[in-house]
């Protein structure tokens, strides 16, 4: 359209001179807002016609639905395309396949995790500002269990539009009234006549046609698809061992590079001693200083580089973290526990004049977590090319679209280049865990590629490297204290946390502007216990500075907070003499939402049966991620000590459910990663560095240990919550109660066992002997 | 040069004999399926069949395949592209998450299911040592019992 502006910048414009209807329509919640005006104008390109930003349909009737949200084991791609499919009226087969859009549209924003706003809901200007930023700037980021609750109802819409289209064009080529058309199973049918006509067939027609500003969703009735579970789309491609991750990226003159960082976080390199040697070992093309802080070898084979990384004297320039450890750590945290001025983020009531006009005693426990790393089975890598003509292209197996653009841009100017375009393709993730939205390794990957314009250069960072000098899950301390009131419940309940700030370390990684420690909420997230009827209630938080780099770590602040207050919970159970399920019904019957759930896992669970001595159960719930979850672990304890995990009940209202059966592997999956944690893992320091370095001495839980799992999902009715996190969240603080039912002790830090070897990759784990 | 076969076909590679299987396999073939996941013989994502055991190909020094029979889970399938019994349970269970650990998987139920047709559950612990980190240890264990009971019926 050269003369003449496209509705979406005709609209755009309108809007932004003020238009009060225009920005009504745009800033609102249908089609126009949430798709069409920063999406595309549909385009027909040879055999295939691209309908809208999230919809492609082929002549032959393939459909390519886009999901502009990374596939890491979630099974959101399956998740998205199914709503796309259940509007568009096509069967759930292998003709639909799901790409990741390359190009960042604003429609595919991921403005719900800031704005919080449901984009069904999300009307009025300041969202529509708040849209506006966002989508310019590209944030497209996947985390927060956030991807259905943000796309889930543009994506239908996007569905809807598009089967209005395609009718539209039938009616068009069979010139009868579009009232007297049909869709079902990718035809569009005029039932007096007989005729039928593909979607492949009339696509191109149905593309270039106005799309509808409000297309009639379908009512739940009429669902064939949403809340029957579904095969997930990229399974057959995994299973055959096909290449879809970022590690498995293959490129015309490959380059393979590894990469040394400081053992002491954030210590410059001093001088590469034997720079000149490793030069000289075959196979080698280079050997680079990576912002002064990194060296990395670049070689003709990933084995090689490593091997020559392996040969590499580097020295490093002391830092002030050289000496410390993870005592240290610990007593930074325990001091923080006693600060005089944390910062207040809740204060409900009065809780000091609750505490000092009991005549009850206090009780006060303090709680601890060591570092975690995330461990994701597809080691750190990216893929990046700087072209003799100016333009770049990355492959990242990432979390964040915009953190590959940025940490190219980083890269190449610590190259000196200025890259004229960046073109970013974001492959399945092995795994991510909070770990892939950082933009460093695309970063160092562009370095290396502006030292060797025209050839793509692969970064692998060696497993040791990613359990040594990853970006960790804060390790972490609370003090908790409550006064029970006379019918045993807290009457007073304050909670200070002290930790790292994710949020700080995270922005200062990847962002222009930092908000600093204080008010960060993922801190405290899980410390609050808004559902519980407790009249005074106060939360604080002290943030300790260090040395080591904290990353976004599945489900944040949840993973340390509700072991803590679930945990000081049934300590306060015990106090008032209760069982701990009843307690918790007593402090929910404000919360029917909780206390169904609630209900359901002990009914699961068969709560308040006979255990057997040495077996034991305990309970937690938690509100996360707009889900309630609740949990019971049996466990047995053997006369040597030995903790096994034998069951986990688990009953989740994750509110409307697209795909059942995803929710389900989500909470297993989520358990595992949880029981990892609360039995297996730590990260240590010692003189800065961190001694741990691969799966022998970080490790994993394996098929031998796990748990037998047994989830429900619970249905509310609500709209969607998220998936992802909400599955770990519980289970830390829920096998810590079953462990005091079983042994009377009461262990109140993670790990909550050490972990021993067996034989070779089997290992048992065993409770300390100093537990109390 | 290392001649050996790879999924039924022959090949010969020129490269240092000292080099892991692993990396012969990604770099120098592109068979991308078996994968780099700790270098230590500890997760499993490397596993490949040789002469029909299941082996660490990270610590597998390709020298020492000359003249054996390599399966890497690109092998599985038959000739028509048809998953093998193993997949298919695999693909029945939805067994997968994010899918990086499971070619190791699949292969090492392989050679399991070779040797033991009914395994119980104690086999399965002390066979299938592998990780999963997003935690996919159920449904594994379910579809190697599917597999099984598939494999007892053909």
């Amino acid at each position: 359209m050269p003369l003449l502006l496209s509705r979406r910048a005709f609209l755009l414009t309108g809007a932004a001179l003020g238009g009060t209807a225009l920005v009504a329509a745009v800033g609102g919640v249908g089609y126009l807002a949430l798709v069409d005006v920063d999406g595309l104008d549909g385009y027909v390109d040879g055999d295939r016609a691209v309908l809208n930003a999230f919809l492609t349909i082929h002549e032959d009737g393939r459909v390519v639905v886009n999901v502009p949200r990374t596939e890491m084991g979630q099974g959101i791609h399956t998740g998205l395309a199914m709503v796309v499919a259940e509007e568009l009226d096509i069967p759930f087969d292998d003709r639909i396949s799901v790409e990741f859009p390359v190009e960042p549209l604003p429609a595919y924003a991921s403005w719900f995790n800031v704005l919080q706003q449901r984009p069904e809901e999300a009307s009025g200007p300041v969202v529509w500002i708040g849209r506006r930023v966002l989508g310019l700037l590209g944030f497209i980021a996947t985390g927060a269990s956030a991807s259905t609750m943000a796309l889930w109802y543009p994506m239908r819409l996007a569905g809807a539009a598009a089967r209005q289209m395609l009718l539209a064009a039938g009616a068009a080529r069979l010139g009868v009234p579009v009232n007297q058309l049909t869709t079902a199973d990718g035809f569009v049918r005029h039932e007096a006549s007989g005729q039928s006509l593909s979607y492949g067939e009339l696509a191109r027609e149905a593309s270039v046609l106005p799309p509808p500003n409000d297309p009639p969703l379908k009512p739940a009735s009429d669902w064939r698809l949403i809340g029957r579970s579904q095969p997930r789309v990229d399974l057959p491609a995994k299973i055959r061992g096909e290449p879809v991750f970022g590690m498995d990226v293959v490129q015309p003159g490959l380059l393979y590079a590894s990469i040394r960082h400081a053992p002491v976080f954030g210590a410059q390199v001093a001088r590469v001693v034997n720079e000149a040697e490793v030069r000289t070992v075959a196979g080698v093309r280079d050997v680079a200083i990576i912002d002064g802080r990194q060296v990395a070898v670049v070689a003709e084979s990933w084995w090689r580089a490593e091997q020559a990384a392996q040969r590499l004297d580097i020295e490093w320039a002391q830092t002030d973290g050289d000496g410390i450890n993870s005592a240290e750590m610990s007593a930074r945290l325990q001091a923080a526990l006693g600060s005089d001025a944390p910062y207040e983020n809740i204060n409900d009531g009065d809780v000091e004049a609750s505490i000092a006009n009991s005549s009850m005693s206090v009780i006060e426990k303090t709680y601890e977590v060591p570092f975690l790393t995330h461990a994701c089975m597809e080691p750190m890598n990216a893929t990046v090319i700087v072209r003799e003509d100016g333009t770049a292209e990355a492959w990242v197996p990432s979390q964040s679209p915009l953190g590959v653009r940025t940490g190219v841009q980083r890269g190449t100017e610590w190259g000196s280049v200025e890259p004229t375009s960046i073109t970013c393709n974001i492959t399945m993730n092995g795994g991510a865990f909070g770990r892939r939205g950082d933009l460093d390794v695309a970063a160092q990957a562009a370095f290396l590629a502006t030292r060797h314009r025209g050839r793509p250069v692969k970064l692998i960072w060696s497993r040791e490297e990613d359990v040594g000098r990853g970006l960790y899950r804060s390790h972490a301390a609370a003090r908790l204290r409550a006064v029970l009131g006379p019918d045993g419940l807290p009457s007073a309940y304050d909670a200070l946390v002290a930790a790292q700030s994710v949020i700080e370390s995270v922005a200062g990684r990847n962002l222009p502007f930092n908000p600093g420690p204080d008010g960060d909420r993922l801190t405290v997230e899980g410390g609050d216990k808004l559902h519980y009827a407790i009249p005074n209630r106060r939360i604080r938080s002290q943030h300790v500075a260090s040395h080591v780099p904290i990353g976004l770590w599945r489900s944040n602040g949840f993973s340390f907070n509700t072991f803590f207050t679930e945990s000081f919970i049934d300590e306060c159970a015990l106090a008032a003499g209760r069982d701990p399920l009843d307690y918790r019904r007593a402090l929910l019957r404000n919360s029917p939402r909780h206390l169904t759930v609630l209900n359901r896992v002990a009914e699961m669970a068969g709560w308040g049966s006979a255990m057997a001595p040495g077996r034991g159960r305990g309970i937690a719930i938690e509100e996360c991620y707009r889900s309630v979850v609740a949990q019971v672990a049996e466990v047995t304890v053997g006369e040597d000590g030995v903790v096994t995990v034998d069951r986990v009940f688990c009953a989740i209202d994750v509110g409307m459910v697209i795909n059942p059966d995803a929710v389900i592997a989500q909470m297993e999956g989520g358990i595992a990663f949880g029981v990892t944690a609360a039995l297996m893992s730590s990260i240590t320091l010692e003189s800065g560095a961190v001694v741990e370095s691969n799966f022998h001495d970080f490790p994993m839980l394996r098929l031998a240990n796990a748990p037998e799992i047994e989830v429900t999902i619970v249905d509310s009715g609500l709209p969607p919550g998220g998936a992802g996190e909400p599955g770990i969240v519980p289970i830390a603080g829920a096998i810590a109660n079953a462990l005091q039912a079983a042994t009377g002790r009461r262990i109140r830090s993670l790990p909550l066992t050490t972990t021993e070897t067996i034989a070779e990759r089997r290992t048992r784990t065993v409770l300390p002997t100093s537990a109390v | 040069m290392v001649e050996f076969v790879v999924n039924g076909a022959s090949v010969s590679v020129e490269t240092d004999s000292s080099k892991p299987l692993l990396w012969v396999l990604r770099e120098d073939l592109e068979l991308l399926g078996p994968k780099y996941g700790c270098g230590i013989a500890q997760c499993g994502a490397c596993r490949v069949l040789i002469d029909g055991v299941s082996s660490f190909s990270c610590i597998t020094p390709v020298g020492s395949v000359a003249g054996a029979s390599v399966v890497t889970v690109e092998g599985l399938a038959d000739a028509e592209g048809r998953l093998s019994i193993i997949q298919q349970a695999w693909l029945d269970e939805q067994v997968p998450q994010c899918g990086y650990c499971q070619p190791g998987f699949i292969i090492a139920v392989t050679a399991l299911l070779e040797s033991t047709p009914r395994p119980t559950d104690t086999d399965i612990d002390e066979t299938i040592t592998n990780i999963c980190r997003c935690g996919t240890y159920p449904r594994i264990r379910r579809a190697i019992h599917r597999a099984a009971a598939m494999l007892a019926e053909r």
